[in-house]
């Protein structure tokens, strides 16, 4: 039988290493500083860890007594997935957003100029 | 640019203006500008930027001898002068120059700002207000060592009047200098963003004149609220972008 936390980092894994190599191409070409490509992969590399480690960091929590929840159900572990998955698509959305701002106003800027010239 | 007798001193400088809604003194203030640069050995060409007036802002501006640039949408202090400093790069000033529309600023003191600017080999020149603060009142002192406390936290650059709308840019900065900032906190972005890019960074002493209008176009104390809070999502969004 296969382990719900095994399922859990199978679930997720796919968006962590999508999220993993849009950072890496992104530094390799040069888009994102080194302090940002720093601080993402400390972040994306933290949520793989925790999912690797997930049921070692559980009986941790449990024998120290800071939790005293069941252990993970599969409600659990699409409730994680979830947030995995919106953490990755509001990351996304969020950049792109600040394309399009960074887009638009470069095109008022130079229509602005350009309008000035045809007068 | 009116024809003057070439020196080594003469330079080709474009005066920005971002104006909204100021109808009522921008003729007065393109006007002083041109008078006060026929005396000096400077070619001047005054840009206003017309960030989206309903007023007359434009016609005034024209009629005083201006080059207005027309923003179809209203976008704020900071895009109207980054409007500007494209406008200054495309057509090849040497110096770029700010000033506010509502009269503040005394175009003698960008005259000078000018051989300061060559003098001091700077490539951002800053109009201080605070240098000697004498005129102003003291909640706008406040406000400005506030904001200028919360630029040097942010992003490390030290400034007596980072909020200050009178600056020089030299023929790099022109080049180098961007910002996205939309609104007033371009102010502190603009210093940071030269940092970036290693501009050499100056200030000089300027007098603010507060005529009754001035004073009412002028910054709210409570909007450094909200310049705070921009700044703050700007220097987290560039760690995490």
């Amino acid at each position: 039988m296969i382990s719900r936390y095994l399922l859990l980092f199978i679930f997720n894994l796919p968006f962590i290493l999508a999220a993993l190599i849009n950072i890496i191409t992104q530094y390799k070409l040069r888009r994102i500083n080194r302090s940002r490509f720093y601080i993402w992969l400390i972040v994306w590399s933290a949520i793989l860890l925790g999912l690797l480690f997930a049921e070692p960091i559980y009986a941790w929590l449990f024998a120290s007594g800071l939790t005293a929840s069941d252990s993970l159900s599969l409600f659990d572990v699409v409730q994680i997935t979830a947030i995995v998955v919106l953490f990755y698509i509001v990351n996304r959305m969020r950049l792109k957003l600040e394309v399009v701002e960074r887009r638009l106003k470069n095109l008022h800027q130079e229509l602005s100029i350009k309008l000035k010239t045809l007068k | 640019m009116s024809a003057k007798k070439q020196t080594i001193q003469t330079v080709n400088v474009c005066v920005i203006i971002p104006a909204f809604n100021e109808s009522s003194v921008i003729q007065k203030v393109v006007k002083n500008a041109i008078q006060t640069f026929e005396k000096s050995p400077h070619n001047i060409s005054v840009v206003v930027i017309n960030d989206g007036s309903k007023d007359a802002t434009t016609e005034e501006a024209i009629k005083a001898g201006a080059v207005v640039i027309e923003h179809i949408v209203n976008t704020g202090a900071g895009g109207a002068t980054s409007t500007g400093v494209r406008y200054a790069e495309i057509h090849n000033f040497d110096i770029a120059a700010t000033m506010d529309a509502d009269g503040q600023h005394d175009p003698e003191d960008l005259v000078r700002g000018i051989d300061e600017l060559i003098n001091k080999k700077a490539d951002l020149l800053i109009g201080s207000r605070l240098i000697d603060s004498k005129g102003m009142s003291r909640v706008k002192v406040i406000g400005n060592k506030g904001l200028g406390f919360i630029t040097y936290l942010l992003f490390g650059v030290n400034s007596t009047d980072s909020q200050s709308g009178l600056r020089l840019f030299s023929r790099t900065s022109i080049e180098q200098l961007r910002w996205e900032t939309p609104g007033y906190e371009f102010c502190s972005e603009m210093l940071w963003r030269a940092k970036q890019q290693k501009l050499n960074i100056k200030e000089y002493s300027i007098k603010a004149i507060y005529t009754e209008y001035s004073k009412g176009k002028g910054q709210n104390n409570w909007n450094a609220i909200n310049i705070i809070k921009s700044l703050l999502k700007r220097r987290i969004s560039e760690l995490l972008r």
